[in-house]
């Protein structure tokens, strides 16, 4: 284990590097790569590593990309690729493609904001744009879970109960072009943390015909099939965690990370790096005497409902804060949690630093300060945080 | 549930069944009724089963469902009343069934119903509506759905041009008339529905499939016709006066050897090396290949058999209640009687005025042309399967009554011995010969000699035969002249180029008109001659003017046409059609050759003699099968040979004596083909060769290899019928089902 | 013809086992696309495939989950991917050291349209792939709309006067990537077809054959004269069958008669034509300028030799 110096994207192809490696001895690692603000630095790296058995396609457009990884992954391979915005958007089509395929594909998604306008700056909206296609996703907080998610995300991706592709969001800038110490894993350890890659499905020579057509019938018990593989990542997920720690001795954060909870009437719910800015205002508060905690959510797919529901129980008053907007509606983080609190809860959705508005602790103050004070849930309100 | 008509429709894509239900649809709502209609929308493809809905109602209609259980069912193809057509269809409803069989077929079948049926496909096809292999037959049964509704015409007819659909209304007007109907006789109980509310089928996961088997989608069931393998007759069969097979006889140098051939040609004739020699070849002018690139030397081919192998059995045991037969006369048609008959053990006597066997072989056509020994071997042959020869007697009446008592049954076959004369002033003078005669002393008296210039007037074999025999047999110049143009003349084609190569002038449209000289002949006075319109052999007629010219010369040949002399007939004898009668009395004689057709070649001759052996033993209470002369006109034409499938390609010409070598010797001037590449250039019309075209082209891959042949597996067959068109030579068909 | 076609091989120990298409596929009867596969079959034989097609008819053609009327392995990929998909899984036989050959199997809509980009990028990268585009002129899938493959006069259900347009020339597009093997072939002629698969089967780096696909269902004409219909269009000179190696050298395999009588045979027996404006001129003026350019490209091998 060595620590390095480095971007959240550099974490991120260091990661892919040492996984794509230690499949050396079953198929191989590959996959196509595509440049895009803010996530290039990611591939541009991965292009300047050797991998024994391993190759990258440079292809022409972020569909291709998640194609040629559809390719690698079928023949059993183990595959990487990263996008970000419109990139991810333009490759929705294969995104759905690699999960209905039930292929454990990694990819990198850099959260950006949609456009035009151009906008290269931080927001969740791209790759929750995507919750319905059946992958998993981790939202990240720092360089170290980056690095770490992407190892997280191939054991787990990999394993015979889930073989479903995983994504790995970390915020624009704010993660990816940061640097900050980051412990790097010996190959000797992710080999021994990654088996080899053997895909049930993998395509040999067998007449198989790959996704051909189902009626409603098959549709029905494909889609049920693949929803109860998400239910299962859980479980997987915790298996993961305890190998991790045991071969890594760092433990990855839960699916949904508590902070200062205890005895909290007051919640305030984020996802990504906002979570940071919610500590330090949360200890503000909790200094003034206000018993407020806070609960990050790491794992979006599958949607850890109980883990929510369990924290969620007796509190008094919620704030979920959306780095996105559901346009015509609200934050889709909060969309999905306000039917999980109990009854007698205000819930208060937030939508705040979208287009990469600098999400400062003062906001999450003013944030806590409406909480404390209104009298119901109102509509979804937007806060402007933007210079 | 209020008072909802549901109507289901079953089809097969391609026919329209979804345009059907919205026909229907459109009808009604035009009556004011609340309408809808839709389809099942999946992985259909041409001919896999579809089915349409339509529901009727006076109030507005909510229900979106399929239907379940349909009042109305309309069934555009009768293939398609499997298991689940008549799910949950109630008694008393109206079943309306596309299908060729008349209603009272259907005997009790749906007893329950209102039963309607119409043969939708063949309106609609006879109409030409869809392709040969996907007839839409939807406007069609609408037509027909219509009447049975109780629908106006009128209201039909606005429907079909609201829906933009006139151009089928005619034969939506044909159903609405021709479709039969019978009210339902018996009381059912509705039919169950076998559409569970929840599928039970288990369905494996996307990530634990590992191996795909087979569908198991019988699509035979989409097919409205068949292919089938089948033999038709080809051109040069066709026109063979012989008979021969020529298809198997040429195809089976290709593939199974010369023996094989040989064996085939004798089967139909005895004398291939003959007529490899001097044959016009008809089959050559049938040939498809004639104007794609050159008819197979078809001829060249038969010589190349009959000059290497046996065509006759080796030897032929005698029936123990043989037939006597006498052939009277030894030429190509008395030849192949005594040779048919023989060969089926009978036992002949053949009766000879020449010292040899042979008849035009040995007395016209000149050894250039056919080298005796030749001749010698083949009627070797016939004579070595028990036929007994008498030469040197030319018969009268009274022996030859004398031989037809003596024997079952006579054949007579002695040829045209009556020369054509030429009624001209100084025909007499010395000089001028028959050119029969003159052939006669070339061939059977030691030869003859000739100087100067020659006139041969005729433009037949005869006349060419003269001509060419003349220049080597003396003369300095040699002039063929004949009444019409050259290219009228009834000769074989190459005996004419061959002539002209050798030096020998054509001089058409010319009649003599007198013969100049003081006792001998210096001159033939010659009128030119213009064509008239068509005579009834389809040649223009020539018409003399009055302008003439003398053209000196030494000696005249006439070679103006021979025709049959009857005076050996005993009295009372009549020939009809091939038969001899005596008053009414059909007797067991019968004529044979050009006596009895005139047509005048070797190869007409021999199918002549054929057929005559056969009516002979016929009439004599043999089973036997009676040569007839197949239909021309059911040959395999040209428009059925693909011809994309063969490249051009010259035919194998016959080898030639040089010209110099030729003129002054009796060699034979035709060698024959340098080898048998040219058998290969045989379309095979109407015989399948084997080629793999069908098996290759067939979309489905569900021809296969059997025995010989193919087979086709009709359970997948879908009848798009690209095997028979792409089937290079007409050896398959389609069949409607 | 040279008998028995392909040499006989069809139906023998030395086809494939199993052919590419099974019977009870879901195809139209008289799919020239049935046929391309029934001949790449043969021309497969025993070598190891792994096919890619994308949605397209070929996809609807194996019917339903989990049953397949394939006899390979088939990965169903999206429209515009079949090019990327076989990347993958030609780089992951290359690096694993397997004797696969990738095929994909495209209509004209995943190859001339909507898979343009993917194909181009495929073709400059010289993935090691055998790409096949069996064009029938028309997205036949949707219903029979217009591709940039469908010829001018052609009425379509997005054409309905008929397209005004010429054809676009994706034969020199990807013979300009300048990839080892471009050619396009002619169901006409077997044993060129034969030729040119077995030629750019064992050819490696991008190889792209064009088949001409007689649609019965989207051109309007009777299933069996699916065959002919190609020969006339060979004819007529609509159709060049070419090869082109290494992106120069280009040779004329069928030399066109450019008749008109061809010609009108070609759009008389298809009734998509009859509804077009009937410009047969300008279709005529079009076939000539590009044969034009055929040749220019074609007499530059003659000149450096």
């Amino acid at each position: 284990m060595t620590t390095q110096f480095v971007s959240a994207n550099h974490a991120a192809a260091l990661a892919v590097t040492l996984a794509g490696r230690a499949n050396r001895g079953a198929r191989g690692f590959g996959g196509g790569i595509y440049p895009i603000t803010p996530q290039t630095e990611c591939i541009e790296f991965l292009c300047t590593q050797e991998f024994d058995k391993g190759s990258l396609v440079r292809v022409e457009s972020e569909h291709s990309a998640m194609a040629v990884c559809m390719g690698y992954s079928l023949s059993g391979a183990r595959s990487f690729t990263a996008s970000s915005s419109n990139g991810l958007a333009y490759m929705t089509e294969n995104v759905y493609a690699a999960s209905f395929y039930r292929l454990p594909i990694v990819m990198m998604a850099v959260n950006r904001t949609l456009g035009p306008p151009w906008n290269i700056w931080v927001d969740h909206g791209d790759t929750l744009m995507l919750r319905d296609t059946g992958w998993i996703q981790l939202y990240c907080e720092d360089n170290q879970e980056v690095f770490d998610s992407i190892l997280m995300a191939y054991r787990v991706a990999e394993d015979r109960r889930v073989l479903l592709p995983a994504m790995v969001c970390q915020d624009a800038f704010v993660l990816s072009h940061t640097m900050m110490q980051t412990e790097v894993a010996e190959q000797e350890q992710v080999d021994r943390f990654l088996p080899e890659l053997d895909l049930p499905h993998r395509v040999t020579h067998e007449p198989v015909t790959v996704g051909g057509l189902d009626f409603p019938h098959e549709t029905e018990a494909h889609r049920a099939q693949h929803h109860a593989a998400l239910g299962r990542v859980f479980d997987v997920y915790a298996e993961a965690q305890d190998e991790f720690e045991a071969i890594f001795g760092r433990r990855p954060a839960d699916p949904v990370v508590p902070y200062r909870m205890e005895d909290a009437e007051h919640v305030v719910v984020s996802m990504g790096t906002t979570a940071s800015t919610v500590r330090t205002a949360v200890d503000e508060a909790r200094e003034q005497g206000f018993k407020v905690g806070a609960l990050r959510l790491r794992m979006f797919r599958p949607w850890p409902e109980e883990l929510l529901a369990r924290w969620l129980v007796g509190r008094e008053r919620i704030a979920v804060l959306d780095r996105d907007i559901s346009l015509g509606h609200g934050g889709v983080l909060w969309s999905e949690l306000r039917g999980l609190a109990p009854r007698d809860t205000l819930v208060q959705n937030y939508m705040l630093g979208l287009g990469g508005g600098d999400i400062r602790p003062g906001h999450i103050t003013e944030i806590l300060e409406d909480l404390r004070t209104r009298e119901a849930s109102g509509a979804p309100a937007l806060m402007e945080v933007g210079q | 549930m209020h008072n909802t008509l549901e109507i289901r429709v079953h089809g097969r894509g391609g026919q329209g069944g979804v345009t059907c239900a919205k026909i229907v649809a459109a009808a009604y709502a035009r009556l004011g009724k609340s309408a809808q209609t839709f389809g099942d929308y999946a992985g259909e493809r041409s001919g896999a089963p579809v089915r349409a809905y339509t529901r009727i109602d006076d109030e507005p209609i909510t229900n979106r469902n399929k239907v379940y259980t349909p009042d109305h069912l309309l069934v555009l193809d009768a293939s398609l009343l499997g298991d689940d057509t008549l799910d949950g269809f109630a008694p008393g409803g109206l079943l309306l069934l596309n299908t060729p069989q008349p209603n009272a077929s259907y005997g009790e079948r749906f007893a329950a119903y209102r039963f309607a049926t119409l043969d939708a496909t063949s309106i609609a096809r006879r109409h030409g509506i869809g392709t040969r292999s996907v007839v839409i037959v939807n406007t069609t049964l609408a037509g027909a759905y219509a009447k049975l509704a109780g629908i106006s015409l009128e209201v039909l007819e606005a429907t079909f041009a609201g829906l933009g659909v006139m151009s089928n209304f005619a034969a939506a007007q044909e159903a609405y008339e021709a479709v039969e109907v019978r009210e339902p006789s018996l009381v059912g109980a509705r039919a169950a529905v076998s559409v569970p509310l929840h599928n039970e089928r288990e369905v494996g996961e996307i990530a634990d499939h590992q191996s795909s088997p087979p569908t198991g989608l019988r699509t035979g069931s989409w097919s409205t016709q068949r292919p089938q393998y089948v033999e038709n007759l080809a051109p040069c069969s066709a026109w063979c006066p012989a008979g021969n097979q020529v298809i198997e006889f040429i195809q089976a140098v290709a593939r199974d050897g010369l023996d094989e051939a040989g064996r085939i040609l004798g089967a139909t004739q005895p004398l291939a090396s003959v007529c490899g020699r001097v044959c016009p070849a008809p089959c050559m002018e049938g040939c498809n290949r004639k104007e794609y690139d050159g008819s197979v030397n078809i001829r060249g081919i038969e010589r190349w058999i009959g000059d290497r192998v046996r065509l006759a059995p080796e030897r032929v045991e005698r029936r123990a209640d043989a037939k006597r037969v006498a052939v009277i006369g030894g030429g190509p048609a008395g030849l192949s009687a005594a040779y048919e008959l023989a060969k089926l053990g009978h036992a002949v006597t053949l009766y000879e005025g020449e010292r040899e066997l042979g008849g035009v072989l040995r007395t016209g056509i000149p050894v250039y042309r056919l080298p005796r020994e030749v001749v010698d071997r083949e009627i070797g042959a016939i004579l070595d399967l028990g036929v007994e020869a008498r030469c040197g007697e030319f018969l009268d009446a009274t022996r030859t009554a004398a031989i037809a008592r003596e024997h079952d049954a006579t054949i007579l076959a002695t040829g045209l011995q009556e020369l054509r004369p030429l009624d001209a002033p100084g025909a007499e003078l010395a000089g001028i010969e028959q050119g029969i005669r003159f052939l006669h002393r070339v061939n059977l008296e030691g030869g003859a000699r000739l100087s100067g210039h020659v006139v041969v007037l005729g433009g037949g074999n005869t006349a060419m035969d003269c001509a060419r025999s003349a220049l080597r047999a003396g003369a300095s110049k040699v002039t063929v002249a004949y009444r019409r143009g050259e290219a009228e003349m009834p000769a074989i084609r190459e005996e004419i180029e061959e002539a002209k190569h050798e030096g020998i002038e054509l001089l058409v449209l010319r009649q003599p008109v007198a013969f100049h000289g003081d006792g001998r002949v210096t001159g033939v006075e010659l009128a030119e001659v213009e064509l008239g319109p068509p005579d009834d052999s389809g040649r223009r007629r020539p018409v003399v003017s009055a302008r003439t010219s003398v053209l000196a010369c030494d000696a005249v040949l006439l070679a103006l046409g021979q025709s049959a002399d009857t005076g050996f007939f005993p009295a009372g004898w009549e020939l009809r059609d091939g038969r001899v009668y005596a008053g009414d009395e059909a007797l067991t004689v019968f004529g044979a050759g050009d006596l009895a057709t005139g047509d005048g070649t070797v190869t007409h001759a021999i199918g002549s003699g054929r057929r005559a052996a056969g009516l002979a033993l016929a009439a004599l209470g043999e089973d036997v099968e009676v040569f007839e002369r197949p239909d021309r006109r059911c040959a395999v034409p040209v428009t059925d040979i693909r011809l994309d499938h063969f490249a051009r390609a010259a035919m194998s010409p016959d080898r030639l004596l040089d010209v110099g070598t030729r003129v002054t010797s009796f060699d034979e001037v035709n060698l024959g083909m340098e080898h048998q590449h040219e058998v290969h250039r045989c379309f095979s019309c109407g015989h399948c060769t084997e080629c793999d075209t069908c098996l290759v082209y067939c979309p489905e891959g569900i021809i296969r290899r059997g025995g010989p042949g193919y087979e086709v597996d009709y359970s997948y067959c879908k009848g798009c019928g690209i095997c028979v068109e792409e089937c290079p030579r007409e050896a398959m068909r389609m069949s409607t089902l | 013809m040279i008998e028995p076609l392909l040499d006989g091989m069809v139906g023998t120990a030395a086809d494939r086992c199993e052919p590419l298409l099974r019977e009870g596929n879901t195809n139209c009867g008289g799919c020239g696309m049935s046929i391309a596969l029934n001949f790449l079959s043969h021309a497969v034989s025993r070598r190891p495939v792994q096919m890619v097609i994308p949605a397209c008819c070929g996809i609807v053609t194996p019917g339903k989950f989990p049953n397949s009327a394939y006899g390979a392995p088939v990965v169903a990929a999206t429209f515009a991917s079949a090019a990327a998909v076989a990347t993958g899984l030609a780089r992951v036989a290359q690096l694993n050291g397997d004797d696969t050959r990738v095929v994909c199997f495209a209509g004209d809509g995943g190859t001339y349209d909507i898979g343009m980009a993917t194909i181009s990028a495929a073709a400059e990268r010289n993935e090691d792939i055998l790409y096949i585009c069996y064009d029938n002129e028309i997205y036949g899938n949707t219903g029979g709309q217009r591709s940039s493959a469908t010829p001018m006069g052609a009425s379509t259900t997005t054409t309905p006067r008929g397209k005004g347009l010429d054809k676009k020339d994706m034969l020199s597009i990807m013979a300009a990537h300048g990839v080892p093997y471009v050619a396009s072939v002619s169901l006409g002629h077997p044993e060129d077809t034969m030729r040119k698969m077995s030629h750019a089967l064992e050819t490696r780096g991008f190889r792209f054959l064009h088949v001409l696909s007689p649609c019965p269902t989207g051109w309007k004409s009777e299933p069996s004269e699916g065959i002919a219909l190609v020969r006339l269009a060979i004819r007529a000179g609509l159709f060049p069958v070419v090869e082109v190696f290494d992106g120069w050298r280009t040779v004329i395999n069928v030399e066109p008669e450019m008749s008109r009588e061809a010609l009108e045979e070609y759009l008389a027996r298809q009734g998509r034509f009859r509804k077009g404006s009937g410009d047969i001129e300008a279709v005529r003026r079009a076939v000539e300028q590009h044969w034009k350019s055929l040749r220019a490209r074609a007499a530059l091998e003659d000149r450096d030799d």
